[in-house]
């Protein structure tokens, strides 16, 4: 009878002992993942801002701070036109991928049709396909319609590339709009165009925004095209343009990490965002299928 | 939708077959008004897709098509448009028969791939469970540090990664140098295959465990607690709750997210290519990706290029269908 009184004390304690050192092991795992995810983003800031950007080395703090290497990227580097083709190009994309793909989201949400499946299962597989086996191809082509070095023809290639997953996160928006929604709209004499623009599309709205913040963020990281595509130093996308700030045998670190913080920082704050969205849209696709 | 399409027909054909004389018969204008609206229901989906699919059609079908021709052509870059000579399957024998691929440039894509999708995989996984134990102060700070790991564009984040590891000047370079484990003044860690392919995974899992971490911390909630209790009740510890009961209940999490990392890991270029040594010039770091690109635009051989990108595609359809059966498998009711 007075086991249970001497081991409950002593199991407790050994609970507590456990509490105690999965609190500290749980301290040393957030920690680590701090400093694993954020260390490059500080290291690439910090080396931004460090006028003496090279010779560094390890130290954990930069030795200034001044904004020189950004106005050398900006006078010497030419990097607001790279900047404002990334932009336009961005722009671009965003548009006629919200409407093409709002649209398709749509017909596979909402009706049903012969093929239906097919269509999507299409869409799932040409988003597998690799970029390297899609870029001899479009070169060749663009050529032949002296699109290459034209930001028309990087912008098309772009729509494509962002439409499958935005056709399939849109899908998933469309469907939670319920259904009795557009009913009772269509009881109230709305006509199909009616209920989609004053219905539809603003219960939509949301997730019209995450899916462009998406394509907006495709186009802008996008390199392989634009590197083959753009062959005239006007034309450059910022993500293309950092290339120049490599030397043949030194590279100038300052530029090139200042650079890179201003392509970095617009994604950053968009992803932050439309963070709780994008979780909770890639889980249900994820989870649903 | 088999039940719909089914029910549609039979209702038709009956209405058309077996209608009871003393059945009322629709006025014309209604039934005009009736295959007016069959008609709408038919094409609307169609009208809706139609944009979409013109241009999926012509950028991403076409060219792969264009891409299986080239594959068995040499094509030749003229003034005014290229010409291609039909060779069958010319490209593709000199391709498989090369010691290059096959010592080189497969072993790299593979080890690389497995190499990534293991350590993302385990590592995203990892973190979900970190973030299930946390506050909700904490939970929120470390997704916002994950998420900026997974903002970071593939070609600043490979920029960061090569000035960390810079030769001489890189901060890695100069700990260990430090350290005395290397000289930094003799030592590159871009020119030898194993620590470069080590560089670009640590690169690309930097930036892929985050999805992984995100997509199975969503299905870490979608788990009863009662089955947590269950175990402990049953004496088992934290390793035999993951394996029994974690790991089964979201079982098609994992394979989702096993397979999208396995496909986008295989093709990766962007990080490889933009290494020191990684857009031609050491050939002892080719990935089929980045030996696709420099046969076609650096040699101007179009129809190896080629060639090696249809690989490269077939492999990764393989992956796809496995992807899209066990997408399958999960709930065809959805899709």
């Amino acid at each position: 009878m007075t086991t249970p009184d001497i081991t409950a004390p002593a199991a407790r304690a050994k609970d507590r002992g456990r509490g105690t050192r999965g609190r500290i092991g749980i301290g040393i795992a957030v920690a680590a993942l701090l400093v694993f995810t954020l260390f490059p983003v500080y290291w690439m800031v910090s080396t931004a801002l460090d006028p003496k950007a090279v010779t560094r080395g390890s130290d954990l703090l930069p030795s200034g701070l001044s904004l020189q290497h950004f106005s050398t990227v900006f006078d010497k580097g030419n990097f607001g036109t790279y900047l404002l083709n990334s932009v336009i190009v961005g722009f671009g994309t965003i548009l006629a991928a919200a409407v093409l793909s709002l649209f398709a989201a749509i017909a596979v949400a909402r009706f049903k049709f012969r093929f239906r499946t097919s269509v999507l299962i299409m869409v799932l597989i040409v988003q597998m396909v690799p970029l390297e086996a899609l870029v001899i191809p479009l070169f060749l082509q663009m050529r032949d319609y002296e699109l290459l070095n034209s930001l028309l023809g990087l912008t098309v290639v772009y729509i494509a590339l962002s439409l499958p997953f935005a056709i399939w996160t849109l899908r998933g928006f469309v469907q939670t709009v319920p259904k009795e929604v557009e009913e009772a709209a269509y009881i109230d004499g709305a006509s199909w165009p009616r209920m989609f623009w004053s219905v539809l599309l603003p219960l939509v709205a949301p997730g019209l925004v995450a899916t462009s913040i998406f394509a907006f963020i495709t186009a802008w990281n996008e390199f392989v095209f634009a590197y083959t595509f753009m062959k005239g130093s006007d034309k450059y996308t910022a993500a293309v343009g950092i290339y120049q700030f490599f030397g043949e045998n030194s590279t100038s670190w300052g530029p090139v990490m200042a650079s890179s913080t201003l392509i970095t920082v617009p994604v950053m704050i968009f992803f932050i965002v439309v963070h709780r969205r994008l979780g909770s849209g890639l889980a249900a696709g994820a989870v649903k299928g | 939708m088999k039940e719909t399409l089914v029910d549609g027909g039979s209702e038709a054909s009956e209405s058309r077959v077996h209608r009871p004389p003393d059945a009322p018969v629709p006025s014309p204008e209604n039934q005009a008004a009736l295959r007016r609206k069959r008609l709408v229901g038919l094409t609307r989906p169609w009208l809706l897709l139609a944009p979409a699919l013109i241009v999926l059609a012509g950028l991403l079908l076409w060219p792969l098509i264009q891409v299986g021709k080239l594959s068995m052509e040499d094509y030749e870059v003229k003034f005014g448009g290229g010409v291609g000579t039909f060779t069958g399957l010319d490209h593709y024998t000199d391709l498989l028969s090369s010691s290059l691929l096959w010592k080189t440039v497969l072993p790299n894509t593979l080890f690389f791939a497995v190499a990534c999708v293991g350590l993302t995989v385990a590592l995203g996984t990892a973190v979900a469970l970190l973030l299930q134990r946390l506050g909700p102060v904490w939970r929120l700070i470390c997704s916002i540090s994950i998420l900026s790991a997974w903002a970071m564009p593939a070609v600043t984040g490979t920029y960061v990664w090569i000035w960390l590891f810079q030769p001489q000047d890189g901060m890695f370079s100069q700990l260990a140098g430090a350290l005395g484990m290397i000289d930094p003044a003799t030592t590159n860690w871009f020119t030898e295959r194993i620590p470069f392919y080590a560089i670009a995974t640590l690169n690309v899992v930097h930036h892929g465990f985050p999805f992984v971490a995100i997509t199975v911390f969503a299905g870490l909630l979608t788990i009863p607690k009662e089955l947590y209790e269950a175990g402990m009740l049953d004496g088992a510890n934290a390793w035999q709750r993951f394996w029994k009961i974690t790991v089964p209940t979201i079982k098609p999490v994992f394979l989702v997210v096993t397979i999208l990392s396995t496909i986008w890991d295989f093709k990766v270029f962007t990080q490889i290519f933009l290494m020191p040594g990684g857009s031609g010039s050491n050939p002892d770091v080719y990935n089929l990706g980045v030996y696709s690109y420099i046969q076609a635009f650096a040699k101007n051989d179009y129809g190896t290029g080629a060639a090696s990108a249809v690989l490269l595609t077939l492999l990764l359809l393989a992956i796809t269908v496995v992807y899209i059966r066990t997408l399958f498998k999960q709930g065809e009711e959805d899709l």
